[in-house]
């Protein structure tokens, strides 16, 4: 766990696909996270369209080209919550923080790859979040797949694997991409 | 009197007593609304100031203030107050700055579409619906999208979240955790209690649920809740005076019982005096719950003070006991005088009753008919139960000693014209205002309360409680319109900074012609569906996902539109409520104004108006009616002069004799008031009751210094009664005197004064002495 953690800024290209039950395609946007340190958090979109989101002090802001900011409380987006709390905590390499976030489950594939499985705590998110698996190799987390208690799904692929989405994703192939990566 | 007719006299009076304090306790209710002790407004102006100063929005409103612990857990502290402060009916409203979408009734969602001002400006058509539907996507792809996922299928052009900005107040804190937060890391929120500002007995219970809501949460340990606004303010305030009063009181009860112990030696006689008291309050107290429905408590607690010329009543009485002669005889002898005495006190209390102010006519019922029972009471009952023997205070060697050199004294005639004189001048050339016309300068509010307070209403951007726009027109549409109408020029004022934000009606409730218009354009299902689907094309929204907003639509287009009456119903009808009311014949609606920098400019604003806009100063206002106030009870204090001339000349039959009672009391009431203005006090309403509750023991004295019995042993009983009576009213009104509360300060050391000089004067310018 501690092997994980890296100083801040610690920067990592990212690619998600949300499957959604109210969509009949997955959403894919792509661009770069940022931890800032801290509880400072800032995710970058790059495609399709240009939008900036940075958690600070409980607060995200939303910013996007040619519209005011949107601002909203943390507390009001628990999957931003738990996506704070994984990140920070294992790019801090702060696994006391992740433990009393989540319930943990490792288990290991082979020498080199690996999977965390998270469960929140707090019995308010885990009704929005269900949990969340996160692949990785060595001491480089390249996956994150966050599943929502409504069947929603979102998958984040980091670092280098971020090139490797698909045009038109499919869970099962998504799936595939996180353990074989 | 036989020895048993006594005591069933006794007991009789006794029983009377208690069965008449039986009936008082259970039928007094006492009010607490110090409105009733302000004057009767005679302006629309007033009026509205009068229903603002009590149920206005701006002083029903409490700033609360949450510090001690990290922001997280403050936030947290927060959300549960203001959610455990929702269910409560006490309070009308709570705000925390988190958006609760419950705020906007589920019943009341298809509305949306009417009050918010989207499609004023664009066609609910396939284009507009495009652009709104691929933002969502990206909402959805944002960190967002939790947030809205569940709105989206009923409400894809978020006007929920487009409402909830609009009427989040104008010049909000800062967020933090979702909650706001002050500068100095403190949760703020705010809360409107049902209670009006100025009722410290329903504010203090508001004010206590609060507390107690907070106390009930997990994890307040260790944090504090501060409460600020008119309605902890008049909270502090009347527990200070009650505080205050109640141990001046106490410590002004034992002296006096003290003293008098001292002057008559005697436990009976102490405890039989105090009948006449009793029986004057229980009956002024009966009196006013026959006359009116509701007793106030600055009535009760002024009366008591008030009704402490009747212990002069008892006083003389003892006082004149000659040796060996019988009580009833005494009494005979000094009741003439003592009736004067009664009648003159009860016309200068008279004036109150012509104030107008239903709390100063109710300390005249009170006063008036407590007077009168003690003085009837001491003269026909006290009398038959006092012992029949004496100890005459004639005879004790101080009081001869006393009397003589009263009587050695110099009294020049010159004395009272150089009085008069140094009086003129000290009113001529006093500095400062002679009146006092902020009714607030009498809040025995400590300063940092006023500062905390001032800094809290900053952060919160909370209303100004001195400016307000009022609206005229004559229906509740009308007034509408006429907001909308103003909202251009009021934008404009803030954009310059005149004023941080205004806050108009019109903000949460359009006209029904807007709202008309909007629904107007609302397009019918077909047409919705049509530009749905061609908005949706190509898009991946599955179909039929967009159902739930279809049919809110339909439903806004055949809504009855939505009136303060049906707003009413839900927490931001309660806030259009208070800034909307029917005055009869017109409608009035009010404008909170929020950092008022330009008065001016509020002022033209509301100048180009034609009397349809005015911009009312509460405080300016407030002044006016004290100035009216004051000339009205002025007006009535000249009226009982005339009056008590009248009767003293008529009870004394002689123009002479009148002349010198009346005018030492004159000199004296103007010397008081001289050398209050000397010393820089301006002069307040209460300064003014309490020259007239001076002058009426003053006029005491004179009578009786000025009456003429030719025996030097009657002569020294008067010196006797008249310096217990001088040294119990200093004693009482002169800790009062040292009292931090403005209101209480002024009755004291008016009256103190007033005491002294009267005295003084009563004793320099008594006739008889001279003409030895």
């Amino acid at each position: 766990m501690a092997s994980l953690g890296r100083p801040a800024p610690a920067r990592t290209p990212f690619a998600e696909a949300r499957f959604m039950k109210m969509l009949d395609e997955p959403l894919v946007v792509s661009g770069e996270l940022a931890w800032l340190g801290g509880d400072r958090l800032e995710r970058r979109v790059e495609h399709p369209n240009p939008e900036v989101s940075t958690i600070t002090d409980g607060e995200v802001s939303q910013q996007r080209e040619g519209r005011e900011p949107r601002r909203f409380s943390l507390k009001r987006a628990p999957q931003l919550q738990i996506l704070l709390d994984s990140f920070v905590a294992m790019l801090g390499g702060d696994a006391t923080r992740l433990e009393q976030a989540f319930a943990i489950q490792y288990s290991s594939i082979d020498e080199r790859r690996w999977t965390l499985t998270l469960t929140p705590r707090d019995p308010k998110l885990v009704r929005t979040v269900s949990r969340i698996d996160i692949d990785g190799a060595g001491n480089e987390p390249h996956c994150m797949r966050m599943q929502e208690a409504d069947g929603d799904l979102a998958v984040d692929l980091l670092g280098n694997l971020a090139a490797k989405m698909p045009a038109v994703p499919t869970r099962d192939a998504l799936a595939a991409l996180c353990r074989g990566g | 009197m036989r020895p048993g007719g006594r005591w069933i006299l006794l007991a009789t009076w006794l029983v009377v007593l208690a069965a008449l304090g039986v009936c008082v306790a259970q039928r007094l209710r006492v009010s607490t609304d110090l409105r009733s002790f302000m004057p009767a407004p005679t302006t629309p102006d007033q009026r509205l100031l009068m229903e603002q100063v009590g149920e206005g929005p701006g002083s029903r409103l409490l700033l609360l203030a949450i510090a001690g612990k990290p922001d997280e857990q403050l936030a947290a502290l927060s959300q549960q107050l203001a959610a455990s402060l929702r269910k409560d009916e006490r309070y009308s409203q709570v705000l925390n700055g988190s958006f609760d979408i419950a705020a906007l009734d589920e019943q009341l969602l298809p509305y949306r579409y009417l009050l918010s001002p989207t499609f004023d400006t664009h066609a609910m058509d396939a284009p507009f619906l495009r652009d709104e539907l691929e933002q969502r996507l990206e909402d959805l792809s944002s960190p967002a999208a939790g947030l809205l996922k569940g709105l989206l299928p009923r409400d894809p052009t978020l006007e929920v979240l487009k409402l909830a900005e609009r009427w989040t107040p104008p010049k909000s804190p800062d967020v933090r955790e979702g909650v706001w937060f002050s500068p100095q890391n403190e949760a703020l929120l705010l809360v409107q209690t049902q209670a009006a500002g100025f009722d410290p007995d329903a504010q203090t219970v508001a004010i206590d649920g609060i507390h107690k809501a907070f106390d009930a949460l997990p994890g307040h340990e260790g944090t504090t809740l501060k409460v600020s606004g008119p309605g902890y303010f008049s909270v502090v305030a009347n527990a200070q005076t009650r505080g205050q009063a109640e141990w001046i009181g106490r410590i002004s009860t034992v002296g006096f019982i003290l003293l008098l112990l001292l002057a008559y030696r005697s436990v009976g006689s102490l405890l039989l005096s105090a009948l006449p008291i009793a029986s004057a309050a229980l009956a002024g107290i009966a009196a006013l719950i026959v006359l009116f429905p509701q007793v106030h408590g600055i009535t009760l607690a002024f009366g008591f003070t008030l009704l402490g010329v009747a212990q002069e009543y008892p006083i003389r009485v003892l006082s004149h006991r000659r040796a060996g002669e019988n009580a009833v005889q005494s009494v005979r002898d000094l009741w003439p005088l003592l009736l004067t005495a009664i009648a003159s006190a009860c016309i200068a209390y008279l004036a109150f009753y012509a104030s107008g102010v239903n709390g100063l006519k109710q300390l005249a019922v009170f006063t008036i008919t407590g007077l009168l029972v003690a003085g009837f009471s001491t003269r026909y009952l006290l009398p038959h139960l006092l012992p029949e023997r004496v100890h005459d205070v004639a005879g004790m060697g101080w009081l001869v000693r006393a009397r003589r050199w009263v009587d050695a004294l110099r009294r020049p005639r010159w004395v009272p014209v150089l009085v008069a004189l140094a009086t003129v001048l000290m009113l001529l050339f006093a500095r400062g205002a002679f009146w006092q016309n902020d009714l607030s300068a009498l809040t025995p509010l400590p300063q940092d309360l006023l500062r905390e307070d001032a800094r809290l209403r900053e952060a919160l951007g909370a209303p100004d409680v001195r400016y307000l726009l009022v609206l005229e027109a004559h229906d509740e549409q009308g007034v509408l319109a006429l907001s909308e109408r103003l909202q251009a020029t009021a934008d404009a004022l803030v954009a310059r900074h005149a004023v941080d934000a205004i806050e108009l009606p019109s903000r949460y409730l359009p006209s029904e012609a807007v709202q008309r218009a909007r629904q107007q354009r609302l397009p019918d299902r077909a047409t919705l569906e049509h530009a749905l689907a061609e908005a949706e094309q190509g898009m991946p929204f599955q179909a039929g996902l967009f159902a739930p907003f279809i049919d809110d639509v339909q439903k806004a287009r055949s809504l009855p539109l939505l009136t303060e009456e049906r707003f009413a119903a839900s927490p931001l009808g309660q806030r259009v409520a208070a800034m909307l009311m029917s005055r009869g014949d017109h409608w009035v609606g009010l404008g909170t104004l929020s950092g008022v920098h330009d008065v001016t400019a509020l002022q033209a604003l509301a100048k180009g108006s034609d009397g349809a806009v005015r911009l009312l100063d509460l405080k300016e206002t407030a002044e006016s009616m004290v100035v009216a106030y004051r000339t009205r009870i002025l007006h009535a204090l000249l009226a009982a002069t005339l009056l008590l001339v009248l009767a003293i000349t008529v009870a004394l039959r002689s123009i002479r004799r009148a002349w010198h009672v009346l005018a030492p009391m004159t000199l004296a009431t103007f010397l008081v008031l001289a050398v209050e203005r000397v010393a820089g006090v301006e002069v307040s309403l209460f300064h003014l009751v309490a020259l007239i509750l001076a002058a009426g023991l003053g006029l005491h004295y004179a009578l009786f210094f000025e009456r003429d019995t030719g025996d030097a042993a009657e002569q020294r009983r008067t010196l006797h009664a008249t310096l217990v009576c001088v040294l119990s009213a200093l004693l009482v009104f002169g800790m009062l005197a040292w009292s931090s509360i403005p209101v209480l300060r002024a009755i004291g050391l008016t009256v103190s004064l007033g005491v002294a000089f009267h005295f003084c004067l009563s004793i320099l310018m008594a006739p008889h002495a001279r003409q030895d």
